[in-house]
């Protein structure tokens, strides 16, 4: 299942480093896409830059107005909720709902061609159509693999 | 007497003050007019105003009965060219919202040409007339560092959320909240080229001070809905042109 993290304010690049680097602690927490304005590049605007989470490091190409988490349960919602009362005193709210795109589409087809097969299932749907995945998603392996 | 906005609300009332040209404007903060030309960065201070040559007394032009009777602005009669001021304003409860920025404009600033989108609005007259009511309108009530932007490009932010420290979304990053100081400063002019020096804009109005003198109708605030006098004209007008269209002969 998803969840929806919306902030009732738009984060900085500080506390969204901060935020995902406490999530990433979260067992039960599969899948993570941060949503929000596109920003240009770091000598235009101070918000976009690499943030590290668990020592990967990420170019924040947005300034985050949302979090999106694929979660196993819903007895994960209680963590991550006492994460988000943490960094987020301004307030937010959590939604439950279908955030991220399950399964390969013709889309997909028609943009990676045959080698869409290789294409992982965990890698669908995070991101949009006109980009190249990989600019936009990392990796981030746990402690014991 | 001039009727120029229908409501009892605050806003309505709000919005009868920018709009009526006798009420003076409160003063918040001071800006050099140095500092304004900079801002708008359509001159280097100090430059001479690019003007028509040969001047306009110089030219022999064709006589015109109106020529004669409008007596002409400052501006126009130099020949400057004509340059423009726009802003954006948020949401979440600027002082001046779009549409309303033209109504007021056309009943306070002679010669002026206004033209309003849904988030921004812009102000076009000659440029030394620009000048003195681009100051007017970074003085006074106008205008709010968080939630009011000076934008000439790159506009996008006015729906969207406020950032961690209440400022208005901007890509190009204009304005820049100082945490130490709590005041912003302008660090780029309207279309985002770095200023020599920053000006200070002073602090942002604190939230019930911005709920007091905004000219949104909002459910968080003052819901359009609960203005029955507002809502009736605005019934009235609607069926008046409704009806005026549908067959004007």
């Amino acid at each position: 299942m998803d969840i929806e993290i919306f902030p009732h304010r738009i984060l900085s690049a500080n506390t969204t480093e901060k935020l995902l680097n406490d999530l990433e602690e979260v067992e039960g927490i599969k899948r993570m896409v941060i949503q929000g304005q596109r920003l240009p590049s770091e000598d235009i605007n101070s918000e976009r830059r690499v943030i590290t989470v668990k020592g990967e490091e990420i170019d924040l190409q947005v300034q985050t107005g949302r979090v999106i988490l694929e979660i196993e349960d819903e007895e994960v919602i209680d963590d991550i909720r006492d994460i988000c009362e943490d960094h987020l005193h301004f307030g937010f709210q959590i939604h439950i709902g279908t955030f991220i795109r399950k399964q390969k589409t013709v889309s997909d087809k028609i943009k990676y061609g045959e080698s869409l097969d290789q294409i992982s299932e965990e890698m669908v749907g995070l991101t949009d159509q006109n980009a190249q995945l990989s600019e936009r998603a990392t990796i981030i392996k746990r402690k014991e693999q | 007497m001039a009727q120029f906005y229908p409501g009892t609300s605050k806003v309505a009332e709000n919005r009868r003050r920018f709009s009526n040209p006798d009420v003076e404007l409160e003063k918040l903060r001071e800006i050099s007019d140095e500092d304004v030309v900079n801002i708008l960065g359509h001159r280097a201070p100090g430059e001479e105003y690019p003007s028509v040559h040969p001047p306009l007394e110089e030219m022999d032009e064709p006589d015109d009965a109106i020529r004669e009777m409008v007596v002409p602005l400052d501006g126009a009669k130099a020949g400057d060219r004509v340059r423009y001021i726009q802003f954006t304003d948020s949401m979440y409860f600027a002082p001046a919202q779009p549409f309303l920025r033209s109504r007021a404009y056309l009943c306070r600033f002679r010669g002026a040409d206004a033209g309003t989108l849904s988030g921004r609005q812009i102000l076009e007259t000659r440029e030394r007339d620009l000048e003195k009511y681009s100051k007017e309108l970074l003085e006074t009530e106008w205008f709010d560092p968080a939630r009011t932007g000076i934008r000439g490009k790159t506009v996008h932010g006015h729906s969207l959320r406020l950032d961690e420290d209440g400022m208005m979304f901007d890509m190009l990053r204009r304005l820049v909240f100082d945490k130490d100081t709590g005041k912003v400063h302008a660090v780029k002019n309207q279309i985002g080229d770095e200023l020599d020096e920053p000006v200070d804009m002073g602090e942002p109005l604190e939230e019930s001070v911005l709920k007091e003198k905004t000219t949104i109708y909002r459910k968080d605030g003052e819901a359009y809905r609960d203005d029955a006098d507002a809502v009736e004209i605005l019934h009235r007008i609607h069926v008046l042109r409704s009806q005026g269209g549908f067959c004007p002969e």
